[in-house]
């Protein structure tokens, strides 16, 4: 009795606390380890310093050249972000000067090998545009550096979205007319990059002197580029995506060259930049950059005038037409003060030059020294009232003074003919006075008004060519 | 002995057989507690003073027995990394001896991701916005010297260079992608170039895409911390009033000039932050 008494009462014990128990708890859970990352594996992506690469960049043959930068067009930039490729073009001999009004481009441009232009922000006018083409067209280099990361920001008033304004409508302004678009966009990829998805590597390259040597490249924040004429410098893998469909375009790359090879536009400037200049390949890039801004072989013609001459020293040689009269030499000393004005020193001889920059003088009289010139630009010299030129028919003989430009492998030579002393006196100062807008201008043949004896007025051709300023001192140009 | 004697025994032994047996058992069982699902709710951004509020209450989940799983309650954007990182560890205990569930309301963005990719299930709203994958940072100025701030070396001020930054918060990433797929796993429809970009998702992409679980309410996911915790008829209890903590919040977003807060940080750092496109005008 008493045992089942014990046994009922702990059962009656045990009966709320189970079933309290059971009312709120319906099993043990099973709560194994978690699993964490393993934080300590974690590193950071090495930089790709590339210490060969940045040593093939000295190693650069002196070519020279003066490379215009623009720094008109808001560009989004300071210049010590590209002291790589200044520092590269400086390494060859070539200097950087600043395009800071556009009313001097076309006068920059023709004593400039290269014109540059970084992130700029505000559109190329017409006539900058039309300009540029024509120096390329001659054989002028030109640069254009975008980048996706420069953006102006601002807010829309209606909706408050944030907007970015960026380079790529500014630079296509430019290079449309060398078939080459610079996407609004930024090309990424997720599974391969430099340290970051904007950071895109580049191992595929065409073939062309700019990507010469390069293994593996890397942009930081590219726009893609396109050309349907030219070619992709460098194309990113298939993982490389743009920002603006999230897919993968064949005919989009970091950068473009254009057909004729004068015009190459990259979508990034990073890369320009330290450390990143020194990273993968790019000092290598940058060198190549430098040996195209350089290597124009720009064609000289009249249109260049006054950088028509390719040597540091000029031999001025007079017919034996030609007599050294007191105003002559004056007007001698003029062209010498012009030229060394450009860095040009003359020097007389008495022999025709066969080699060499020259300068010759005569007259309009048909002499064996000075038809060689006249044949070859279809000149016909004579005794009548007219000279009779290819490109402008026939043209007074009195108060007229032609020009012939002579440009070859050996030198570059400019003919200067006029009727008699006074107009050859006047023709020399024309020329001193470092501008041919009192000329008819073509390629090879200009025809000039030196306003003695003719009818044209004096007053209005001094009147012009005092207008321009004396050229400042520069570097014979090359090319 | 008489009849009533003999009634007096039997009432004698049923009391101390039956009755007191019976009192003294359901005094004993109320020493079984019932059970609580810890709430712990999170409706700002990760900071320091979020962060520890959040960290007192995961101890008090992990010290209270009667805690037995934990519901977090996110509508949070994310925020600064380490003090995200220091949750994120607290969270790995705690998850070690119960259950935790996330239920988002508003947003689980990056940094609660985070967080809520260390629970055992995920709830979200239909609208919801969810994901958000990823690290953002500021980088430093390149540097310079002022003529008086005297320090005794280059980045001293400025703390590290622009590049090394930039690839340690690709070594962050690598964190917090490796908790996605610890936490995920095989719940995750689509690649890494998709949940890895650092796209913000609607609730019902994210189910779709093993982002969260499941769209459900808050009660679904007390619930769902019940059924793991294997506890019924539980209690829903607010861990930061049980842990006494005060969440009345700092500030660590910017100020506009008219007392609205801004969705960006007030300082230059690296975050595992949401930051919205929208300014808020």
């Amino acid at each position: 009795m008493k045992r089942s008494s014990i046994f009922t009462a702990l059962l009656i014990l045990i009966l709320p606390i189970l079933a309290r128990g059971l009312w709120f708890y319906r099993g043990l859970p099973q709560r194994g380890e978690i699993a964490t990352p393993d934080f300590e594996s974690f590193a950071a992506p090495e930089a790709p310093l590339n210490k060969t690469a940045a040593k093939a960049n000295t190693a650069s043959e002196a070519t020279g050249g003066i490379v215009l930068l623009d720094t008109i067009h808001l560009n989004q930039f300071n210049p010590n972000e590209i002291d790589a490729l200044t520092s590269a073009i400086q390494e060859r001999g070539g200097r950087m000067e600043s395009y800071i009004d556009s009313t001097q481009l076309e006068y920059q441009l023709k004593y400039a090998s290269a014109f540059i232009t970084v992130s700029p922000s505000v559109p190329f006018s017409t006539n900058e545009q039309q300009t540029l083409k024509k120096f390329a067209d001659r054989g002028g280099r030109i640069l254009a550096f975008t980048d996706a990361t420069r953006n102006f920001i601002y807010y829309d008033s209606t909706s408050g979205n944030p907007l970015a304004y960026g380079d790529s409508e500014s630079a296509n302004s430019l290079l449309s007319a060398f078939d080459i678009t610079v996407n609004n966009d930024y090309l990424y990829n997720t599974e391969k990059n430099e340290g970051n998805f904007r950071n895109v590597l580049f191992d595929e390259f065409s073939k062309s002197e700019l990507t010469f040597g390069l293994k593996e490249v890397a942009l930081y924040g590219t726009h893609s580029v396109e050309s349907l004429s030219g070619m992709i410098l460098l194309r990113g893998m298939e993982s490389t995506l743009s920002s603006g469909t999230d897919a993968h375009d064949f005919s989009q790359g970091g950068a473009a060259l254009s057909a004729d090879g004068n015009v190459a536009a990259f979508g990034d400037f990073t890369f320009l930049t330290s450390p990143y200049n020194s990273y993968t390949d790019n000092a290598t890039l940058i060198a190549n950059l430098a040996d195209f801004i350089l290597a124009g072989s720009r064609n000289t013609s009249l249109q260049s005038f006054p950088f028509v001459f390719k040597e540091k020293s000029v031999q001025v040689f007079l017919t034996s037409e030609v007599t050294k009269t007191t105003e002559l030499v004056t007007a001698l000393s003029g062209l010498q003060t012009s030229l060394r004005a450009m860095g040009i020193e003359i020097e007389f001889t008495d022999i025709r030059p066969r080699s060499g920059d020259a300068i010759v003088i005569g007259s309009f009289a048909p002499m064996d020294e000075i038809e060689p010139y006249a044949k070859k630009f279809d000149v016909t010299l004579g005794d009548g009232d007219f000279i009779t030129t290819a490109e402008y028919g026939d043209v007074g003989r009195y108060g007229t003074g032609i020009l012939l430009f002579d440009a070859s492998d050996k030198g570059n030579t400019l003919v200067l003919l006029a009727d008699t002393p006074e107009d050859i006196n006047s023709l020399i100062s024309v020329i001193s006075n470092g501008s041919l807008s009192a000329c008819l201008t073509g390629e090879s043949v200009a025809v000039c008004s030196v306003g003695v004896g003719g009818d044209y007025s004096s007053e209005s051709t001094d009147g012009e060519a005092t207008d321009e300023a004396t050229p400042e001192a520069t570097p014979t140009p090359s090319g | 002995m008489n009849e009533s004697d003999t009634r007096w025994e039997r009432t004698r032994n049923g009391l101390l057989w039956v009755a007191i047996p019976l009192i003294l058992g359901i005094l004993i069982s109320t020493l079984i507690p019932k059970p609580i699902i810890g709430v712990i709710r999170l409706e700002d951004a990760i900071y320091s003073f979020t962060a520890q509020n959040m960290i007192k209450q995961i101890q008090y989940a992990i010290d209270h027995p009667e805690v037995r799983a934990v519901v977090l309650v996110f509508d949070s954007p994310g925020g600064t990394v380490v003090d995200t990182e220091a949750v994120y560890m607290e969270l790995t205990r705690l998850r070690a001896m119960k259950p935790v569930v996330t239920a988002v309301n508003g947003m689980a963005a990056s940094g609660a991701y985070y967080l809520s990719a260390n629970t055992d299930y995920i709830y979200a709203k239909p609208s919801s916005m969810v994901g958000n994958i990823g690290v953002i940072g500021y980088l430093p100025p390149s540097p310079f010297v002022i003529e008086d701030i005297i320090t005794t070396g280059p980045y001293k001020l400025w703390g590290a260079p622009r590049d090394s930054d930039m690839r340690q918060v690709e070594m962050i990433k690598q964190g917090f992608f490796q908790a996605v797929e610890l936490g995920r796993g095989e719940k995750l429809t689509a690649g890494p170039e998709t949940i890895y970009s650092g796209q913000i998702w609607s609730g019902i992409d994210a189910t779709r895409l093993g982002i969260a679980d499941e769209l459900g309410t808050e009660t679904d996911a007390y619930n769902k911390a019940a059924e793991l915790a294997k506890v019924a008829n539980y209690q829903a209890e607010d861990l930061a009033s049980l842990a006494g903590v005060n969440t009345s919040g700092l500030l660590f977003f910017i100020q506009g000039p008219d007392g609205v807060s801004l969705p960006y940080p007030n300082k230059a750092g690296v975050y595992m932050l949401y930051i919205p496109p929208l300014p808020v005008k």
